[in-house]
C-alpha cells in the first residue's frame, strides 16, 4: 500500500471509532466539518480545477437546504427521500446561471455569479410564504433514527465520504484532465476540440449539485435555516477554506475545513468579542508564509508548481 | 524561514486558545448559564452595554449569597449574528461547557433558531434582548422565556399616544425585514382600532442598512400624509434623520419613530436631532421618572461609576435578565431544568429601579413599563427625550387569549 | 437630481478601487475598511480641532492622508511579501485585513456610534426646479467631476502617470529600464488608499459613522466598479452614474426588490456586456 492509501485507511478508522472516544460536541463539529468540507470540495472543482472562482455558491448550498427541508415541513416527506432533492434543485439552479455565468471569466465570473446569488438571496427572503423570509424555516431535524449526535455523524460522514469518492472520480476521468486543461490554456484545449463552454458548464452543474447536498445536510444538522444561508458571506466560506488548505490538491479544501473550523472555534469561544482580530492575523500569516496552504505542511502535491511553473 | 514564523504565530494563537481550555473542570457549586449574543461587529453598541447591566446584577446577586447559595455564572459566546453560529454555540455550550440553562439573543433570527435548538434539547433558552413576539407568541414552547419587552408592548404604547393626537393621514419608512414589517403592522392596526379615522396614505421600504433614503424623503414629502412612522433604525435612522434635515421633513410631516429616543441614536446626532419626534425610550434623566421611580437615580449612579459611561435600555435589560433569571430559580427552589419552567410559567412579579416587571405565565413573556416622550434639546443643548408618559406594557400587550389563538394559527401552517 | 449627486457619491467611493486594481491588479477588499477608517479619522479630528468654520474642511484634508498612510504601511509591509502569488491568495489576504482593521477600529473607537455634522455653510438646503436641495451634496456634485478630471490629467498628463501606465503594461520592462516599480506601487496603492478615506471622510457627515459601514461600502463600489469595466475610470464615472440615478428611480417603481436592485443591475449589464461597460476582455 502506498504511505497515502495507509494514511488514508487510518484516517477511515479512526473517525469511524471517533463517537467511542469524543463527547458529542466533538461529534457535531466534525459533522460540521464534514459538511463544510464537501462544501468547499464542490467548490474546488471550479477553482482549483478549473480555474473558475465563483463568488456565489451560497446560492447553491441555500436551495439544497431549502429544498431538502421545505420538502420535510411543508409536504411530509421523510428526510432520506427529500434530501436527494437538495443536489438535484441545487444543479438546476447552477445550470440555470451556470450558463450565462460561464460566458464570462475571472473576476466578472465571480461577480456575475455573486449577483445571482444574492438574486436567490432576495427570493428566499422575499418569499415568506413558502420561505418564512427571515423568520426562517424552524425544527428542521432529522428522523428520530438519525437524531442523535453519532447517528447523524455516521449519516453525514457516509455520505461525504461517498461524494467525496464522486467527486475524486470526476477530477482523475477525462472530464476531469480535460477541466485542467481547460484552465491551463483555453485556447490550446479550444484547438484539440475541447467544447470549452460546455465543459465548464458541466462543472459548474457537478459543483453546484454537491455544494447543495452540502446544505442539505447542513439544514438537518443545525436545526433551523434562514436566507442567510444564501448571503455572499457564505460563499467566501469554501473559497478561504480550500484556498488555506491547499486548492491545488484535491484533499485541501478538506484538510482546510478542518484547520480552519477548528481554529475559528478555538479563537471564537477564547475571544467572543475580538476573534476577527485574531482569525484575520492568521489568514493573514497563513497567505504569507503558506504558498500551499495548510496542505503543503504535509507535502501535498504541487501540480500547480510543476505546470504552471508558478510558486 | 517566513514559513516557521507564521507557524510558531499560529502556534502560538493555539496554545494560548487551549490552555484558556474548557472551563468545565471546576466544582459544581456555580449556576452556569450560557450567553450567546451579539459581541463583535456593529451590534456591540448595544450588547456591550447591556453585558455590563448582566453582570452588575449578577455582583450584586452573588455578593447577596447568590441563588440558593450558589454563585450565577454566565459563559459568553458571540453569535456572529448568524443563527447557525449560534447553534453551533449553544451545542457547545449544553454539551461540553454543561451549562444549566440558556440565555441571550439580540438578532431576531438567533433568537428563534436558539429557541428551536432548546426546545429540541429540553433546555430552558431564556431570551434576552431580541424584540420579536414570535418568540414567545407564534413559535412559543415552554422551553422558552423571554424577559425583556417585545416589540408588540412597546409600538403599541407609541400607537397609544399617537391616537391622541389629531393625525389622521399615515405614512411609514420601514426596514424590509421580519422587524420593519412586525412593527408597521403592530402600530397600524392598534392604531386604527383606538382611532378608527386614520389612513395609510404612503408605505415606504427600504433595504435594511440603506445609506442613501433621498427618494424616500422626498416621498414623504409629496405623500400628503400628516404624520409617518419610522422603524428604521441605529446607524441607518441616524443617516435618515442626518438626509432628511436639510429638507425640512420634520416641520411638515410629524415624525414618530420606534428607536430614535435611545441614546445610541440621539447622542451622535447631537444638535441634529429631531426635535419634536415622539418616540418611546428609556428617559432615566427625566424628573418626571426620577419622581416616580426613586430608586431609578441611586442605579444609575452605580452604573455610571462601574461603567463610567451613562445606562442605555439595554443595560436596565441585562440587569433585568440576571435578576428574572435568579428570581425563576429561586421560586423553584432548585436549578432543574422542569422545576424552573414550571416557576416561569406560573408567572410572577418583580420590582426594579424604573418599575415592575411582570412575568407572565401562559407565555413566559416579560411586560414592563413603556415610556414614550418627545425629543427636546436640554439646558445643556443635548437632545433628550421630555415630557415622558409611562405606560404600562400590561395595558397593552395581547391578552393570553390572543397568544393562544397566533400559536394555534402558526401550528397549523406548520402542517 | 438625487439620482446624479447619488451617483457622483459612489464615483468618489468606488474609484480608488477601480485605480487599485488598474495597476496592481489586486482587487483591494479592504477598500471598504479605508473608507470607514476614513471616516473614523474624519470624526476624531473634528472632535480634537477647535468649533471653527474652517476645522471641517482642515479634518477632511487630513483624514484622508491618514488612510494614505494606512494603506502605504499595509502595501511595503504586507502586499509586496505576495505580488508574485496568485491573485486570488491576495484577495483572501485583503479579506484576512478587514476583519483586523474593524477590530481594530472596535477597539480604538468603541461601539458606539458617531456622527459628524455637515459645516454650517452646507447644513441647510437650496431650491433646484421647485425641490429643496441638500447644499452639501453641492460640495459632491462638485468635487467628483474635479476628481475625475484630476485622476485623468494625472494619468495622462504627468510623468508618473505614464510610469505607472507602462507598469500595468509591462511590470517587467519598466524595472529593466531602472524604474523603481516597488515604489511606484506603493505610491498607487497609498494613493488608492487616499481616495478611499477621502469618500469615507465626505459621506461622514451625511449617514452614521458606526461598525459595518465598511461592508456595505465595499459591496457597492466593488459592483460599481465592475460595471463600469475593471480598471476603467471613465468606466466607474459612468457606471457610477448609472447605478446612482437607477437607484433613485428604481426605488421609486420598483420598491421590492430595492435590497437587490444593485446586483440586478450588474447581472444585466454582465450578461449584455461581460466586460463591463467599458472594460477590456482579460488576457
Amino acid at each position: 500500500m502506498t504511505s497515502s492509501a495507509r494514511a488514508l485507511v487510518v484516517l477511515a478508522v479512526a473517525l469511524a471509532l471517533a463517537p467511542l472516544a469524543l463527547p458529542p460536541f466533538f461529534l457535531q463539529l466534525l459533522t460540521e466539518i464534514a459538511i463544510v468540507g464537501l462544501f468547499a470540495t464542490a467548490f474546488n472543482l471550479l477553482m482549483g480545477f478549473g480555474g473558475m472562482v465563483s463568488f456565489g455558491h451560497a446560492a447553491y448550498f441555500a436551495l439544497g437546504a431549502y429544498a431538502a427541508a421545505l420538502l420535510v415541513k411543508r409536504a411530509g416527506i421523510p428526510m432520506l427521500l427529500a434530501l436527494p432533492a437538495a443536489p438535484l434543485v441545487a444543479a438546476v439552479g447552477a445550470l440555470l446561471f451556470g450558463v450565462f455565468i460561464v460566458r464570462l471569466t475571472h473576476t466578472y465570473f465571480a461577480m456575475l455569479s455573486l449577483a445571482f446569488a444574492q438574486i436567490v438571496f432576495t427570493i428566499i427572503f422575499k418569499w415568506k410564504s413558502l420561505t418564512g423570509g427571515d423568520d426562517g424555516l424552524l425544527d428542521v431535524w432529522p428522523p428520530a433514527a438519525l437524531k442523535s449526535p453519532a447517528a447523524y455523524y455516521y449519516f453525514t460522514l457516509a455520505t461525504v465520504a461517498l461524494s467525496l469518492v464522486a467527486l475524486h472520480a470526476v477530477s482523475e476521468s477525462p472530464f476531469g484532465y480535460a477541466l485542467k486543461s481547460v484552465r491551463e490554456n483555453p485556447r490550446r484545449a479550444r484547438f484539440i476540440g475541447i467544447n470549452v463552454r460546455r465543459l465548464q458548464l458541466c462543472a459548474f452543474v457537478i459543483s453546484g449539485a454537491f455544494s447543495g447536498l452540502a446544505g442539505g445536510l447542513f439544514a438537518f444538522y443545525n436545526g433551523s435555516i434562514f436566507p442567510d444561508f444564501a448571503y455572499f458571506t457564505k460563499s467566501f466560506e469554501p473559497l478561504v477554506v480550500a484556498l488555506l488548505g491547499g486548492a491545488q490538491s484535491f484533499f485541501g479544501p478538506v484538510a482546510g475545513a478542518f484547520a480552519f473550523k477548528i481554529l475559528e472555534w478555538l479563537i471564537s469561544r477564547q475571544w467572543p468579542v475580538y476573534w476577527p482580530l485574531f482569525l484575520g492575523t492568521i489568514v493573514v500569516l497563513v497567505i504569507v508564509a503558506l504558498p500551499q496552504g495548510f496542505v503543503g505542511l504535509a507535502g501535498g502535491r504541487t501540480w500547480w508548481t510543476r505546470v504552471t511553473g508558478k510558486t | 524561514m517566513r514559513t516557521r514564523i507564521a507557524m510558531w504565530g499560529v502556534g502560538a494563537v493555539l496554545v494560548v486558545a487551549a490552555a484558556a481550555g474548557p472551563v468545565a473542570a471546576q466544582s459544581k457549586a456555580p449556576i452556569r448559564i450560557g450567553e450567546i449574543n451579539s459581541y463583535s461587529g456593529l451590534a456591540t453598541v448595544y450588547t456591550f452595554p447591556y453585558r455590563e447591566g448582566l453582570l452588575m446584577a449578577t455582583k450584586e446577586i452573588n455578593d447577596g449569597g447568590g441563588v440558593l447559595g450558589r454563585p450565577l455564572e454566565f459563559i459568553f459566546r458571540d453569535d456572529k449574528l448568524k443563527p447557525d453560529e449560534a447553534v453551533k454555540a449553544a451545542r457547545e455550550l449544553v454539551g461540553q461547557e454543561k451549562v444549566d440553562f440558556l440565555a441571550g439573543c439580540i438578532s431576531s433570527g438567533v433568537g428563534l433558531a436558539i429557541s428551536a435548538y432548546a426546545k429540541e434539547a429540553k433546555v430552558l433558552y431564556i431570551a434576552t434582548h431580541c424584540q420579536t413576539s414570535r418568540l414567545t407568541w407564534d413559535d412559543g414552547h415552554k422551553y422558552v422565556a423571554h424577559t425583556t419587552n417585545n416589540v408588540n408592548q412597546y409600538v403599541r404604547a407609541l400607537a397609544k399616544k399617537a391616537a391622541t393626537m389629531p393625525y389622521k393621514k399615515w405614512a411609514h419608512i420601514s426596514p424590509d425585514y421580519e422587524y420593519g414589517h412586525n412593527v408597521w403592522d403592530e402600530f397600524f392596526v392598534y392604531l386604527k382600532q383606538l382611532k378608527p379615522d386614520v389612513e395609510v396614505v404612503q408605505q415606504n421600504w427600504p433595504k435594511l442598512g440603506e445609506t442613501d433614503h433621498s427618494s424616500y424623503v422626498t416621498a414623504l414629502l409629496q405623500s400628503g400624509a400628516d404624520a409617518f412612522l419610522s422603524s428604521v433604525w441605529g446607524a441607518q435612522e441616524i443617516a435618515f434623520v442626518k438626509q432628511a434635515r436639510p429638507f425640512g421633513l420634520f416641520e411638515k410631516v410629524h415624525y414618530f419613530s420606534a428607536s430614535v429616543g435611545n441614546p445610541d441614536e440621539l447622542d451622535p446626532l447631537a444638535k441634529e436631532a429631531p426635535v419634536g419626534a415622539i418616540t418611546p425610550g428609556f428617559a432615566w434623566y427625566d424628573d418626571g421618572m426620577q419622581k416616580r421611580h426613586p430608586k431609578l437615580a441611586e442605579w444609575v449612579k452605580k452604573y455610571e461609576t462601574r461603567t463610567k459611561k451613562e445606562p442605555t435600555l439595554g443595560a436596565s435589560w441585562g440587569y433585568a435578565s440576571a435578576y428574572i433569571i435568579a428570581e425563576a430559580i429561586k421560586r423553584a427552589k432548585s436549578a432543574e431544568t422542569d422545576k424552573v419552567i414550571t416557576a416561569f410559567s406560573e408567572g410572577f412579579e418583580m420590582e426594579f429601579p424604573w418599575g415592575k416587571v411582570i412575568m407572565r405565565g401562559c407565555d413566559q413573556q416579560a411586560i414592563p413599563p413603556q415610556w414614550v416622550g418627545v425629543v427636546r434639546m436640554n439646558a445643556q443643548g443635548k437632545p433628550v427625550l421630555a415630557d415622558v408618559e409611562e405606560v404600562h406594557g400590561k395595558d397593552v400587550i395581547k391578552s393570553c387569549d390572543e397568544v393562544a389563538k397566533l400559536r394555534a394559527a402558526a401550528a397549523e401552517k406548520k402542517k | 437630481m438625487s439620482g446624479l449627486s447619488v451617483g457622483m457619491f459612489l464615483f468618489l467611493v468606488s474609484v480608488g478601487m477601480s485605480l487599485i486594481f488598474g495597476v496592481t491588479r489586486i482587487v483591494n477588499l479592504a477598500h471598504g475598511s479605508f473608507y470607514m477608517v476614513g471616516a473614523y479619522l474624519m470624526v476624531t479630528l473634528v472632535e480634537i480641532l477647535p468649533d471653527r468654520p474652517w476645522a471641517f474642511w482642515v479634518a477632511l484634508l487630513v483624514a484622508p492622508l491618514g488612510v494614505a498612510l494606512l494603506g502605504a504601511v499595509i502595501e511595503v509591509g504586507l502586499l509586496r511579501l505576495i505580488y508574485h502569488r496568485d491573485p486570488l491568495m491576495q484577495l483572501i489576504l485583503t479579506f484576512g485585513l478587514i476583519l483586523v482593521i474593524s477590530t481594530l477600529v472596535l477597539l480604538a473607537w468603541g461601539p458606539d456610534n458617531k456622527s459628524v455634522s455637515r459645516p454650517d455653510a452646507l447644513a441647510g438646503s437650496i431650491p433646484i426646479f421647485g425641490q429643496p436641495f441638500p447644499s452639501y451634496y453641492l460640495l459632491v456634485l462638485g468635487l467628483a467631476p474635479v476628481v475625475a478630471v484630476g485622476l485623468w490629467l494625472i494619468f495622462y498628463r504627468t510623468r508618473w502617470g505614464m510610469l505607472i501606465r507602462a507598469a500595468t503594461v509591462d511590470r517587467e520592462m519598466l524595472g529593466a529600464l531602472g524604474v523603481n516599480v516597488s515604489a511606484l506601487y506603493t505610491q498607487v496603492f497609498a494613493f488608492g488608499s487616499w481616495l478611499a478615506g477621502l469618500g469615507g471622510a465626505l459621506a461622514a457627515p451625511t449617514i452614521a459613522v458606526a461598525l459595518g459601514m465598511d461592508g456595505d461600502v465595499l459591496t457597492t463600489a466593488f459592483v460599481v466598479v465592475v460595471i463600469g469595466g475593471l480598471g476603467s475610470f471613465a468606466g466607474s464615472f459612468i457606471s457610477a452614474l448609472l447605478v446612482g440615478l437607477l437607484q433613485s428611480f428604481g426605488i421609486l417603481i420598483f420598491p421590492a426588490v430595492s435590497i437587490v436592485l444593485l446586483f440586478a443591475i450588474m447581472a444585466v449589464v454582465l450578461v449584455v456586456r461581460p466586460w463591463g461597460l467599458l472594460g477590456r476582455p482579460e488576457q
